[in-house]
């Protein structure tokens, strides 16, 4: 395990570093970042504002507000997409050079993924939390959350970004079928948004779609650890939650492989 | 284990790749057509290499060199046939056999592109597990024979092309590979780097018993590295043998220009064609009629004669013509791996025809 570690930790270091090396795209990327979810904030306030109820599909005013920035954070902590990394890889054939190395191709890819993860759970999530937590207290005059709340969330956080991560290396294996798959990856961003609760609460849909959502894993990615920060769940319902994010991280793995062995044997590298 | 550190056999690989139509019509019908094309790029190879062996792999563009070097590296299954190094099938234990082999593609890299280079071998350091003793040894003697302290903490994509390739090579071989592959090392590179990085691949072979196959198409590099020479083209085999060997074979033709002091007459003229037709009654009577090559062309200011070195000596060839006219300067010239290669690359193709 320590062997492991060594071999593989080398690669999200170096991708936290190379973070750093681009000085304008550091901080464009954090004015991104709350570009987006001042954008989503207000689009709330405006439609709470307009409601004629203060509780919409059982979030009160302070929830949503909660909700808006906790489902950006964590949605841009754990959705480090590799598929867009695999596609690139394949389309100029530099995949070539990491099958030359005694490593797991997705393993590398997994840990160059825990580190921009980690890196952004820094820049600027943290930040984001506790000045979260201080709102929360100061103004919206909620208690601070308990550590054990905190610590189930951050449990399910680790667990959806393995569920992330693993889908996402399955659908990164179209890319040696298609070789193209930008397009793809819009469409997958574009429906995962709705998938994983990012866009509004999964609550908000008709009661039959959210049953569908409940079973598909992409849930489990933002709206369940939202949701266990949020308080919503009973003790017993977290730990449901957290074993069914477990169960998905093990299917999507399983399923992982068994794409990568159909895919390894039709690999081509293009251009020389 | 068998003595040979490498052998393929019968070795094919096939690709299969959707129809392409020409024009803007085409392209909208290739969205359309479910037409497959299948391409053999590598058809029924087989060699062996021993360990310790220097062997220049050549062919002329999209022959399958690179194909071939990405089976035995493990990236790429072949077709049909079987290929083992080190006792390995690459593609079946890929992890495994990359301990054993380093690459070098000239056109890419595996250096770490934001990142001062210093960084990528750290990496790889901790991916082949090389103990810190042999790290500090292999970084001491690559600085040596590659320079590479120069730039050991600039960002790899500031390096010039010579530099990276150098600290390529540096990064293929830290782990003390059995078996460097190097494809086409020295593409693109100025007469100084291309010799440091021979001069570093020799001395890493002598070192280190390192087996080394190279393709390349700058066949300088074949003639100061490689004792052997394999030659491909259109997916096929169709040379084998040591690089003395290939000389002897097909380094026999010889071409001597003779320039005159002034213009030879008419009479002088038609002394010349009578000796070549001469030298060809010679060539059609001797015992070991070889057929080679028997040519006069007269130009404005030369005559020039090419001829096998196995049916005239070169003095037999000076002392008929210095007889016939009066000569100002005489241009040996004897034949160039380059030449033979094309007459090999020519040869097969006429054969295909």
């Amino acid at each position: 395990m320590r062997k492991f570690f060594k071999i593989y930790w080398p690669f999200a270091l170096n991708y936290i570093k190379s973070n750093f090396v681009y000085k304008g795209r550091f901080y464009l990327f954090i004015l991104r970042k709350f570009l987006g979810m001042f954008i989503y904030y207000y689009l709330w306030m405006a439609i709470y504002a307009s409601s004629a109820s203060d509780q919409l599909g059982g979030f009160t005013r302070s929830e949503m507000i909660l909700y808006v920035f906790m489902s950006y954070t964590i949605s841009d902590m754990v959705m480090v997409g590799i598929s867009s990394e695999i596609g690139s890889d394949v389309i100029d054939g530099n995949v070539a050079m990491s099958l030359i190395k005694p490593i797991n191709y997705r393993m590398r890819l997994v840990f160059q993924a825990l580190g921009v993860m980690l890196y952004r759970a820094v820049v600027p999530s943290l930040f984001i939390w506790i000045g979260l937590e201080i709102y929360k207290a100061a103004y919206l005059g909620m208690a601070v959350s308990n550590p054990l709340t905190i610590l189930a969330t951050l449990c399910s956080i680790v667990f959806s970004f393995f569920i992330f991560i693993f889908f996402d290396y399955c659908f990164g294996m179209l890319a040696f079928v298609t070789t193209y798959i930008f397009g793809m990856n819009i469409i997958k961003n574009a429906v995962l948004n709705f998938l994983t609760g990012k866009l509004m609460p999964i609550s908000f849909f008709p009661e039959i779609l959210q049953k569908v959502f409940a079973f598909l894993p992409f849930s489990a990615i933002t709206y369940v650890p939202v949701m266990i920060y949020l308080g919503k769940y009973s003790g017993l319902q977290v730990l449901f939650q957290l074993g069914k994010q477990v169960l998905w991280v093990g299917i999507l793995y399983l399923l992982g492989s068994f794409l990568w062995k159909k895919v390894e044997k039709r690999i081509v590298i293009l251009g020389g | 284990m068998s003595e040979n550190l490498i052998e393929l056999k019968n070795v094919r690989k096939e690709f299969v790749t959707a129809k392409h139509y020409p024009g803007f019509k085409g392209a909208v019908k290739s969205l359309f057509s479910k037409e497959k094309i299948r391409k053999t790029a590598v058809d029924n190879v087989s060699f062996a290499i021993k360990e310790g062996e220097m062997v220049g792999y050549i062919g002329s563009n999209g022959a399958g060199k690179s194909t071939t070097i990405k089976m035995m590296s493990g990236i790429l299954t072949p077709t049909s046939g079987s290929c083992l190094v080190n006792g390995l099938e690459p593609y079946k234990e890929r992890k495994k056999n990359a301990k054993n082999i380093g690459v070098v593609f000239g056109q890419r890299t595996q250096l770490w592109w934001d990142l001062p280079l210093g960084e990528t071998y750290t990496v790889l350091k901790e991916i082949y597990e090389v103990s810190d003793q042999d790290f500090t040894e292999r970084m001491a003697f690559f600085q040596e024979v590659l320079n590479l302290q120069d730039f050991m903490h600039s960002t790899v994509r500031t390096l010039s092309l010579g530099q990276r390739m150098r600290a390529d090579l540096a990064a293929a071989l830290l782990h003390n590979p059995k078996v460097l592959y190097l494809d086409e090392p020295t593409i693109g590179l100025d007469v100084v780097v291309k010799d440091r990085i021979r001069q570093a691949i020799r001395e890493i072979n002598q070192k280190y018993n390192t087996t080394v196959i190279l393709t390349t198409h700058d066949l300088n590099d074949i003639e100061e590295l490689c004792q052997r020479i394999i030659i491909i083209d259109a997916g096929k085999k169709i040379y084998d043998a040591k690089l003395n060997q290939l000389i002897k074979d097909y380094g026999d033709s010889c071409s001597i220009s003779f320039e005159w002091k002034q213009r030879p007459n008419a009479l002088q003229m038609e002394k010349l064609q009578m000796e070549k037709t001469q030298m060809e009654k010679t060539q059609m009577e001797s015992q070991q009629n070889l057929g080679g090559k028997l040519e006069m062309h007269i130009n404005e200011s030369n005559v020039q004669v090419c001829f096998s070195k196995k049916e005239f000596t070169i003095a037999e060839v000076f002392a008929k013509i210095m007889g016939l006219i009066d000569v100002k300067d005489v241009q040996i010239k004897e034949t160039e791996l380059t030449d033979i290669v094309k007459r090999i690359y020519q040869g097969n193709k006429g054969n295909q025809v």
